[in-house]
């Protein structure tokens, strides 16, 4: 079953603090369906905001609800007001619609075009253009359609006129980075890293068009990517098993997992290592006082202490600040590994707290089921992500 | 080679461990290179040990209980003799 990744960066025009661009996605579970929408609304700063967010939460909604997507936009498009002078709408949008067998259907409605990118190579598709009489206009209104069955490995790319129209004016670019060059330096980025998560793609895309205006936003320059693929799994182990009979079978479950495997706790480690007869290793390369080292183990990506590390994961997963920007301690890698993968299992030990542990110390396995709902809350809410639980 | 390990677990870690892994940075001359320090995940000493007793340390292989620089460095010294 494929896995459809969504993600995007965005850069306010500079001065703005809040951005005309809205991008916004949701997951349908129980219909395995992805629905994501970018809009661009005219002008910059907190009224283009309004705009772009009412118009891409319409769109969202409508079609969440099953309205056919055509429809969908002729509504937004009815429901918008126009600009006065320039007789323009005031915001333009594309809306990214995929079903649970892959199949895409998408509506544009006068942002730059959509990119697929198949093997390396920009695909064109057959687009449908629909005339809308709409006498407010001047110019003539025209939503662009297409339908088409993705494959493993698409990468559809969103982009806003603040990227197409990076460096206007300059020798490099008089008209703009247009749409072959993205293409290029698309197609560039990919062959050197076929498996760019969409996170990753789209801050790079839109990084670059900030580098073609000397490094300033001369307007809003977001990017949305939307890739459908295998699955990136990881396994998060942590806290011992309810009876020590069951290390054995926790040992199992982690060597079986055919992803990313990590594990959080000494003791968790411990079992692991005991049962495996593999050395934890302790990196006291980097030592921070606010969160434990991490460990090395043969078979796991990562190995970090429990509570403390867990707890700050989910100061960094619900602040929703970007890792990639702090110091790297236990917490900040492990955040990294989570939001670099699809697909979460939770394994967690239940064993109750030890007779002899301090009663000042809160109830251990509480502590942990807490965090762990936690986290999975908001990888699934702001992240989008897919996530299991299982006792042990 | 004097092996020091320093347990990195969490109570150790919260009682005081965080600090004790700055060991390197404070011994004395005589004894920089002449001991080797190592990380390990919870000794498994705070399951079973009354509360109070971490951080824990092993100091060629000897525990030590409410281990901080101090006694540690102490403990080398009486090795070496210099004490
Ligand atoms: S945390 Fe150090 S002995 Fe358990």
């Amino acid at each position: 079953m494929a896995y459809v990744e969504v993600d995007y960066f965005q850069l306010f025009k500079d001065q703005q603090r809040v951005g005309g661009d809205a991008f916004l996605s949701r997951k349908v579970r129980d219909e395995n369906r992805v629905i994501s929408v970018l809009s661009d609304g005219l002008g910059s700063g907190v009224k283009a905001n309004v705009l772009s967010t009412l118009t891409a939460t319409m769109a969202l909604n409508y079609v969440t609800n099953h309205m056919d997507i055509e429809k969908a936009a002729r509504v937004i498009m009815k429901t918008l007001p126009v600009c006065k002078t320039r007789k323009i709408s005031y915001s333009t949008f594309s809306i990214v619609d995929v079903e649970k067998d892959n199949r895409v259907r998408i509506v544009e409605y006068d942002n730059p075009p959509f990119l697929l990118v198949r093997n390396g190579k920009v695909i064109d598709t057959a687009k449908q253009s629909i005339k809308l009489d709409n006498n407010t206009h001047t110019k003539e209104d025209v939503l662009k359609c297409v339908e088409f069955k993705a494959r493993l490995g698409d990468r559809i790319i969103l982009f806003s006129d603040g990227v197409s129209q990076s460096g206007m004016g300059t020798p490099e670019f008089p008209l703009g980075w247009r749409e072959s060059s993205i293409r290029q330096f698309v197609c560039g980025i990919l062959e050197r890293e076929p498996e760019l998560s969409a996170r990753d793609l789209s801050r790079r895309i839109v990084q670059k068009a900030y580098t073609h205006n000397y490094n300033a936003a001369w307007d809003d320059i977001t990017c949305g990517v939307i890739n459908v693929r295998q699955p990136r799994e990881l396994l998060i182990m942590t806290g011992p098993p309810i009876h020590k009979e069951r290390d054995q079978e926790m040992a199992e479950i982690f060597e079986l997992f055919t992803g990313e495997k990590i594990l959080c706790g000494g003791t968790t480690a411990n079992i692991i290592s005991r049962e495996l007869g593999r050395p934890i290793d302790v990196d006291l390369s980097h030592i921070h006082l606010d969160v434990p080292p991490t460990s090395n183990m043969q078979g796991a990506s990562l190995v970090t202490e429990g509570t403390i590390t867990l707890g700050k994961v989910v100061e960094i997963l619900e602040s929703g600040l970007n890792p990639d920007s702090m110091k790297p301690n236990g917490a900040v890698l492990l955040v990294q590994h989570l939001l670099n993968h699809d697909k979460i299992h939770f394994c967690v030990g239940t064993k109750i707290n030890d007779a002899h542990q301090d009663p000042h110390v809160p109830v251990e396995l509480e502590i942990r089921r807490n965090i762990i709902k936690r986290i999975q809350q908001a990888l699934e809410d702001k992240h989008l992500k897919e996530t299991t639980l299982q006792f042990i | 080679m004097i092996k020091v390990e320093i347990c990195t677990g969490t109570t150790c870690f919260v009682m005081g461990g965080a600090e004790l892994l700055m060991l390197e940075e404070s011994l004395p001359e005589s004894l920089a290179d002449r001991v080797e320090i190592q990380g390990t995940s919870c000794m498994e000493h705070c399951k079973s040990n009354p509360a109070g007793e971490a951080p824990y340390a092993r100091v060629n292989g000897k525990l030590i209980k409410q281990a901080s620089i101090h006694n540690v460095i102490t403990e080398l010294k009486r090795i070496t003799g210099e004490e």
